[in-house]
């Protein structure tokens, strides 16, 4: 007959603990006072020793379990011996949303709702079929789910609550979904995100769907963010790129041992933007919950194109860097993206970004916000721009400029004074240089 | 208990003896001149011919079984043939006396006594009552076959050709056989020439055929009824109770003296020294002779006689005698008719039990040869004559046996669409089984009705519980729809243990007593295969009958009558008979392991049977009501827990006019959306307190659906509540293993699986001995098994401690544990 090893009450006020590590697996021989595990209490970790002798029929609780004292946690006997009838019929709490058609909430603090990981159920999932029906009707993909019913079967109310927490979709998308040739959008662009059918992806041969990588997700989650959560607007401007074009002529000449050639028109336009901000606070600013804060140092981040998707690495303080010091920076920042050595903490603080699609040819776009900055440049390519020049009209190389400004705290003169004191300072480089 | 006889202790323990009247054996003597006149030429001549004619029919027969042909036709019969060789003189004998009015009944050894019974009524019957009855039996089906082959100048002729037709036709398994093939071998009968039902369980013809004797008696109907069974039915309790209760003393001590006395019934054994291969003389029975059994019954020892079976003349000179005694009131009457088969049991028998010389022995003396002998020595024949008889009777075997073998001429019924299935009931509604006036004591406003109808009706009043005794209950409701069939169907009677005076063990007939007379409301001994066997044979004589089975659990007791018997004679029959039996079954509590189980799903599995079980007083008088109807066999379970109660589920309580629930119609209780609970019986009150639980508690609203009916059964209602709710439990009070709730689980299942949020789940009672009433709670369902049941197995309720198990695992551990 098989035994169960029981959650011991460790301390008069524990209810639960949670186990840490097990230190046996099942077929495991076992003795009397051998550690079978360590669990946490809210005090202290502790270690669980088996209080019979044999082989480990069961472990009924995964790592990192919250399981209430005096409940059973693993099975010890001969094995073949039945150990079902020892399974604890209460697991973790469950963390499931209020019910409707229960006026109890699974969020009271007694529930004994046993919840498995969607019923694993040797890889088969476990699923009532009118859950499954449900879900098929309603187009919820089964993985997703996950079951509060007996032995964690999924059941009609597991879906119901997949399905508040999902988007709506309007009658004519669900029909649609039905028939198995589109799949559901994560996101829909009808009202409260409701899917609407021209939302469904078709399932087509001709089409390579592909799930999104984890920074996939997060990038196309944060880009929507900063689409919902700000008010953007963008303000297109040129300034002329003469200085530039001849300061940078003047680099790719230097002596080599000054170490200038790499020097780039990008890192020219981050060395004048990291300048410019000191006097334009309004830009150089972070909005967080209602709070603007306004930086006196400039973390300028820079829009870097990997494989992965894009990175905006930051590069710290870079209004106290000279030209070539901000340069050797960014450079170095750049090649971590691409060689996925970047940190966390490089890729943080940012108060200001710079993004350049000028070597693809483009002139003018519009830059997303990278919350919570409130202000973004775009940097465009250099064109010819007819000017007046004493009294004659010439061509003269100028760079395109786009500033996406959060308008909830930024005017659109600020905005505007900054493009122009921008224009002003690439035009009027080398005096910037001599600051 | 009747008052009018005490038990007085100065007689009843005064010393004496007990003398018992003489039992003849074999006192028959011939007197051939007083043969000559009392029989004539024509009539012995008849004898012989009948007796050769059944010898005929039984040697093709065997000549088909065991060598696949008879003259020259081949056919190979693969059903039983059980075969009488031997004793023609012992039916042909018994027939004789008989008008076509009286009844025989047999056993699976019968096709000699049907054929001798048949041979009579024609002999009896004018020609234009024999064209009747054969143009209107099964409106001519048989007829018209017969007609294709046979003499249709020679009415007499016709009808010869006609019984042996039918008869060959329904052993071979026919549709124009006598019942379609449907009785076979060992069930032919044909009720117009009195030739009653067949049983091939031995003894079985014994109850019925009390029962259709007390339907003669009752309702003045002419004619005995003989009961024609083996030796060895002797050992058969049964036979015994069949034989005690054609004997009880109120036949003659209480009931009207115009109704005439006991039962016409005569208990004929057909004596042919073997059952199968035991020998009841000398090996499994000590009855000596089986003459004697008769002391046992009866100070009149029922007149039992030993008889020369192999003589026909000495049979129908104690039929004749019997008769006589039978019709004036003095039975029950035995007889113990001594013959022997010269053939064995069955095709595949041996002979491994008895010598050869004991067979060379009766050879010698076979009846046939010995009374062609008598016919000879006395004048009465001439050899050639004998001859001539003998190859007509060949050529009309050969013309029969060519008939009912082509499947062209005598096909079988059409089983593809569901024949045997619209057979399976009748299906008839019918106020009274025969016109005439009821007999009662009392005009139908001075009875207890008066009573019961001033009561409330409904037992809340502002959803408080009225005085129970100021309301109708459960008891009374039954009652009002007793007294209504009571006062409208002359042929209606009711009996069991303690049903008169008493009013029932639980007091249903209170009232009754003083309604009706003796004859209509009775007490029987405690001999529950004789209460229901007995009404068995009073339906399908034609009358309506209501018995009782004080408690479920003596069930066990009458298996046989309600399992072979009630259920099956109608479709036997191919519904030439009905069954208006109701068996009322009082389901127990409180009375430990033998008086508290409920047996509904052991019925449910019997085909043939109409199975109810209400719940409320409004279902008590309207189902009851409803089985009082029918034409068909209804196994009506009440609840001991139930009969005091009042009604308190249907709004406006229980109507004083008549009125039927609806035929296998469940009714939804209490409507909800998440959960549908469906009950039988009793069980309902606690599924409703468990949805008052769920309700309050988790929020659960539970839909209470009462089936009322286990057969038959709409499940329409069922399933749309559970394609609604997704969720469905059983609960009855039946012990949970083979209970009939699997058996709807299974069907829901089937019905509604693409909406099932959760298997059907089943709460039965524990399968255990029922303890002692203290500790009930934990046999029977309870609330909390329920809520317990959903929590596991269909919807954890949050918050929801269980405080019984009834996980998955606990099926399976008390699966393989055998309890």
């Amino acid at each position: 007959m098989a035994t169960a090893i029981v959650m011991p009450k460790l301390g008069n006020t524990v209810e639960s603990s949670i186990i840490m590590r097990w230190h046996k697996a099942v077929g495991d021989p076992i003795e009397v006072g051998d550690i079978i595990c360590e669990v946490e209490t809210d005090k202290a970790t502790l270690e669980v020793e088996s209080t019979a002798s044999g082989t480990v029929l069961a472990l009924f609780f995964d790592e990192g379990d919250d399981v209430p004292v005096m409940v059973n946690i693993a099975a010890v006997g001969e094995p073949g011996e039945p150990i079902e009838h020892l399974r604890p019929e209460t697991a973790s709490p469950s963390p499931t949303k209020k019910q409707p058609g229960l006026t109890t909430t699974f969020d009271n603090a007694t529930t004994t709702i046993p919840v498995a990981s969607s019923a694993d159920n040797g890889g088969r999932i476990a699923i009532s079929p009118r859950a499954k029906n449900l879900a098929m009707r309603k187009g919820i993909a089964l993985d997703t789910l996950s079951g509060t019913g007996p032995g964690g079967r999924i059941i009609e109310r597991d879906v119901q609550m997949a399905l508040e927490a999902a988007p709506k979709m309007t009658p004519l998308a669900q029909s649609m979904l039905r028939t198995g040739e589109f799949s559901p959008p994560a996101q829909g662009s009808g009202p409260r995100g409701r899917v609407m059918s021209h939302d469904l992806i078709p399932i087509d041969a001709d089409i390579e769907a592909m799930q999104l990588s984890g920074r996939r997700r997060i990038i196309a989650q944060r880009m929507l963010e900063s689409l919902q959560t700000t008010a953007q607007l963008t303000l297109n401007a040129t300034a002329d790129a003469r200085a530039l074009l001849n300061y940078r002529q003047r680099l790719k000449d230097s002596p080599e041992a000054l170490a200038l050639r790499d020097i780039t028109i990008n890192d020219l336009i981050l060395f004048v933007v990291s300048r410019t901000l000191l006097d334009a606070r309004e830009l150089n600013a972070t909005l967080t919950h209602e709070t603007l804060r306004r930086h006196r140092r400039v973390h300028l981040g820079f829009a870097v194109d990997t494989p992965r998707g894009l990175i905006v690495p930051v590069i710290r303080d870079a209004h106290t860097l000279s030209l070539k010091q901000l340069a050797n920076e960014a450079h170095r920042l750049a090649d971590a993206c691409l060689t996925d050595r970047i940190t966390p903490d490089e890729l943080n603080g940012g108060t200001f970004t710079v993004t350049n699609l000028g070597s693809f040819g483009i002139e003018s776009f519009t830059p997303i916000l990278n919350p919570p900055q409130v202000g973004i440049l775009g940097v465009g390519n250099i064109n010819p721009k007819p000017i007046e020049h004493e009294g004659d009209v010439i061509f003269a190389p100028h760079i395109g400029l786009s500033l996406t400004i959060n308008h909830q705290v930024v005017d659109g003169a600020p905005g505007a004074r900054f493009l122009q004191k921008l224009a002003s300072n690439m035009a009027n480089l080398e005096t910037l240089l001599a600051f | 208990m009747p008052k009018t006889i005490p038990i007085d202790p100065n007689e009843v323990r005064q010393a004496t003896v007990i003398t018992s009247p003489d039992i003849p054996v074999n006192q028959y003597v011939s007197h051939p001149e007083q043969e000559a006149t009392r029989y004539g030429h024509d009539n012995l001549l008849r004898m012989y011919r009948d007796m050769r004619l059944i010898r005929e029919f039984e040697s093709m027969l065997d000549s088909v079984k065991r060598e696949g042909a008879y003259r020259g036709l081949t056919y190979n019969h693969r059903g039983p043939a059980h075969l009488s060789i031997g004793q023609e003189a012992a039916a042909v004998g018994q027939s004789y006396y008989l008008a076509p009015e009286d009844f025989i009944l047999g056993s699976h050894r019968s096709h000699g006594e049907i054929l001798a019974k048949g041979f009579s009524a024609i002999e009896k019957l004018a020609e234009d009552e024999l064209m009747s009855i054969m143009t209107a039996y099964r409106d001519g089906a048989i007829l018209r076959v017969v007609e294709r082959f046979s003499n249709k100048n020679d009415v007499k002729d016709l009808a010869t050709d006609y019984l042996l037709y039918g008869t060959l036709a329904e052993i071979f398994g026919r549709d124009a056989g006598f019942n379609r093939g449907m009785g076979g071998s060992m069930h032919t009968f044909f009720p117009p020439f009195g030739i009653m039902p067949n049983n091939a369980i031995v003894g079985g013809s014994a109850g019925i055929a009390v029962g259709m004797a007390l339907f003669k008696r009752i309702n003045r109907r002419p004619g005995i009824v003989i009961a024609n069974i083996g030796d060895s039915a002797i050992g058969c309790g049964p036979v015994w109770e069949a034989m005690m209760f054609a004997a009880m003393d109120q036949f003659h001590t209480l009931w009207d003296r115009e109704i005439g006395g006991h039962p016409p019934i005569l208990f004929n054994f057909m004596n042919n020294f073997y059952g199968m291969g035991g020998q009841p003389q000398g090996e499994t029975l000590g009855f000596g002779m089986l003459a004697r059994a008769g002391l046992g019954i009866n100070p009149e020892a029922m007149h039992a006689e030993r008889i020369d079976g192999y003589n026909p003349l000495a049979v129908a000179d104690a039929i004749e005698r019997k008769r006589a005694l039978l019709l004036e009131g003095r039975g029950p009457a035995l007889l113990d008719v001594i013959t022997y088969r010269l053939i064995g049991h069955s095709t595949s028998d041996a002979s491994s039990y008895r010598d050869k010389h004991e067979l060379d022995l009766w050879r010698e003396q076979d009846s046939l040869a010995n009374f062609i002998d008598y016919l000879q020595t006395h004048h009465h024949v001439q050899p050639d004559t004998i001859d001539a008889i003998d190859e007509s009777i060949v050529n009309r075997i050969v013309k029969i046996l060519q008939a009912a073998a082509s499947l062209e001429t005598s096909p079988r019924l059409d089983s593809k669409r569901d024949t045997i299935g619209e057979m399976m009931f009748s299906n008839k509604f019918k106020d009274r089984m025969a016109e005439g006036e009821p007999q009662v004591q009392l005009p139908l406003n001075e009875t207890r009705l008066k009573t019961t109808l001033a009561k409330n009706r409904f037992g809340l009043a502002n959803g408080t519980p009225l005085p129970k005794l100021k309301t109708l209950t459960y008891a009374e409701a039954l009652f009002e729809a007793m007294i209504y069939r009571f006062y409208q169907d002359p042929t209606m009677i009711a009996y069991g243990e303690e049903n008169r005076d008493w009013g029932g063990a639980f007091g249903v007939y209170r009232g009754l007593t003083e309604a009706l007379p003796y004859h209509r409301l009775f007490n029987t001994p405690i001999s529950e295969a004789a209460i229901v066997g007995t009404a068995v044979g009073y339906a399908i004589a034609g009358g309506r009958v209501v018995v009782e089975l004080m408690y479920c659990d003596f069930m066990g007791r009458a298996g046989d009558e309600i399992f072979n018997q009630m259920a099956k004679w109608q479709s036997m029959s191919a519904n030439v008979l009905e069954m208006p039996l109701v068996l009322r079954v009082s389901v127990g509590a409180r009375y430990g392991a033998q008086h508290s189980q409920d047996w509904s799903s052991i019925v449910a599995h019997i085909p043939g049977l109409k199975v109810m079980f209400p719940a409320t007083p409004y279902d008590a008088k309207g189902m009851l009501n409803l089985a009082l109807h029918g034409t068909d066999p209804v196994v009506f379970f009440e609840s001991q827990r139930l009969y005091s109660e009042p009604e308190i589920l249907v709004e406006g309580g229980v109507p004083t006019e008549y009125y039927e629930v609806e035929m296998g119609e469940p009714i939804v209780r209490r409507a909800g959306n998440d959960i549908t609970i469906v009950t039988i019986g009793a069980t309902l009150y606690r599924a409703l307190e468990a949805a008052d639980i769920l309700q309050r508690d988790y929020g659960v609203a539970a839909e209470v659906i009462d089936t009322r009916f286990i057969n038959p059964l709409n499940y329409e209602k069922i399933v749309a509540s559970v394609q609604k709710t997704g969720r469905a439990l059983l609960a009855s009070d039946a012990t949970e293993r083979g209970s009939f709730l699997h058996t709807m689980a299974s069907n829901i299942s089937q019905l509604t699986f693409d909406y099932l949020d959760a298997p059907v789940a089943v709460v039965g009672a524990r399968n255990w001995i029922t303890p002692p009433v203290e500790m009930e709670e934990d046999f029977f369902p309870q609330a909390n098994w329920i809520i317990d049941t959903i929590h596991e197995r269909i919807l954890p309720l949050p918050g929801h401690q269980v405080t019984t198990t009834q996980n998955t695992s606990e099926i399976l551990r008390r699966n393989q544990a055998g309890i």
